[in-house]
């Protein structure tokens, strides 16, 4: 008897003093650095990486496990959904619509290469980097990838698919390993401009001058995922252009400054652009490119022509 | 012969539980449903042990949970805590036949205190989240749910593990 109330007043005290601990840990975690400079990096976001680095094997191994499995219930899903054969029959429509217009727009391309010279993008890729595993919680959206600070990896340089397909923005880099904050998820958010189809080529990322130049009537803004759970583009003015079908571009600066990610990074078009006389903005949806399902291999952005000139 | 609660298979339990939902957990998420397999495995690793073991364990299984996912730390350390000081005094109060029912009860209410613990941490630290009312409604409710099922299935299973059958004169 005596030894059970022992027991039950320390572990009452134990659980008073480890809630303090959990929420000393806490504060610690939040204020402490989040190694996205060189030599900031707190001890508990240490420990973070240390694990990363050693459950990556594992990581792998489940994520080879799981891929047959996913592609299987991806499979049966689309057998069961007409919606996505009605969005590759409008695909289809859209793409025969700009098929018809490749030929003019390659004549205005060549003329406009010339004047758009240094402005056109030319990205320095990192490696290319395998996907290893999906991570974090329910509030987020990220991937594992095998790259790291030993292959020039450094913390918030932005990830493409392909030549220039946004996929996300590097965090937690450890020397084998970094994660990717997908643009899907809540936290990332990017500077970016919406471009009619005829004023942008997302195979090159070759945007028109009238984008690129100041004062241009394109809808632009930031990207993120709303509060309400909508991926779309924030805070463009309704006077400013942006219609159903226009892609998303990343702008590269603003206000004079530059962003973390290069211009003309391809984001994915805009799904339903609708405004009300009493906002202020413009409510955009947006389509992303990228599908985080689908990805594999892909490459960090470790520099661009006019980065921090 | 009489049942005895090893601590070290508690806490061998604990570890697997924290590395299963780590790898395993992204890749089972549906919104904002996912299954806790470390409070599930602490919530049952913990209910034989005594308070400052439980509490203890609870910490530390948390602890791992943070070091191992790359959430914000201390919320899992917390969560573990509760988790574990609500399945000690609840194996305190148990009839025998209905521990599972119970401990399954209790993962539910650790689970949706750890949801709204996370929620909560978010917001303070400036991450942002959805609407209170919508992630209660789509996310703690649910996952509250779907974890008590999912203890209730597996918790049996992991009780004879935490259990080691000895001789009464082994025991004293």
């Amino acid at each position: 008897m005596g030894r059970r109330k022992s027991s039950a007043a320390s572990g009452f005290a134990a659980l008073c003093a480890l809630c303090v601990v959990s929420l000393a840990l806490f504060t610690v975690y939040v204020k402490e650095g989040d190694c996205s400079s060189q030599g900031e990096c707190g001890p508990l976001h240490t420990v973070q990486l240390g694990a990363a680095e050693v459950l990556q094997p594992v990581r792998g191994v489940v994520g080879a496990l799981f891929s047959p499995i996913r592609e299987t219930a991806d499979r049966v899903g689309d057998a069961f959904d007409n919606s996505e054969e009605e969005r590759l029959r409008a695909e289809l429509r859209d793409t025969e619509a700009l098929a018809a217009q490749t030929s003019r727009l390659q004549q205005e391309n060549e003329r406009l290469r010339g004047l758009l010279g240094g402005q056109r993008a030319v990205y320095e890729y990192g490696p290319l980097a395998r996907v290893v595993a999906p991570v974090g919680d329910q509030f987020s959206e990220r991937i594992v990838i095998d790259v790291g600070t030993e292959d020039g990896i450094q913390d918030d340089q932005p990830v493409v698919v392909g030549e220039n397909t946004l996929v996300g923005r590097t965090t937690n880099v450890s020397r084998h390993t970094a994660q990717v904050m997908l643009i899907t998820d809540r936290m990332f958010a990017a500077g970016v401009r919406i471009v009619p189809p005829a004023e942008f080529d997302p195979a090159s990322s070759e945007v028109s001058p009238a984008v690129t130049a100041e004062d241009v009537p394109f809808g632009q803004g930031m990207l993120k995922t709303s509060l309400e759970g909508y991926f779309g583009v924030d805070y463009v003015d309704l006077s400013l252009r942006a219609e159903e079908g226009d892609y998303v571009v990343t702008s590269g600066r603003a206000a004079g400054r530059d962003l973390l990610e290069p211009p003309g990074l391809y984001v994915g078009t805009v799904e339903s652009a609708t405004s009300q006389d009493i906002e202020q903005f413009k409510k955009i949806v947006v389509d992303p490119a990228m599908n985080p399902d689908d990805l594999e291999d892909v490459r960090v952005i470790v520099g661009w022509a006019g980065k921090g000139s | 012969m009489v049942e005895q609660p090893s601590v070290v298979r508690a806490s061998i339990i604990v570890a697997v539980a924290a590395l299963l939902e780590a790898v395993l957990g992204p890749y089972l998420t549906f919104g904002y449903v996912s299954p806790k397999f470390a409070l599930i495995g602490i919530v049952f690793a913990v209910s034989p042990l005594r308070d400052l073991q439980a509490v203890l364990l609870g910490f530390f299984g948390g602890i791992l949970l943070d070091s191992l996912s790359s959430g914000l730390f201390g919320v899992g350390a917390l969560a573990g805590l509760a988790a574990g000081a609500l399945s000690s005094r609840v194996s305190a109060v148990r009839r025998k036949g209905t521990e599972r029912v119970l401990l399954s009860q209790v993962v539910a209410v650790s689970v949706a205190f750890f949801g709204l613990l996370g929620w909560t941490a978010r917001n303070l630290a400036g991450y942002g989240g959805p609407p209170l009312a919508e992630y209660a409604v789509a996310g703690i409710l649910p996952d509250a749910l779907l974890n008590a099922v999912l203890a209730y299935l597996v918790g049996g299973w992991l009780l004879k593990i935490v259990n080691v059958k000895s001789h009464a004169w082994e025991s004293r």
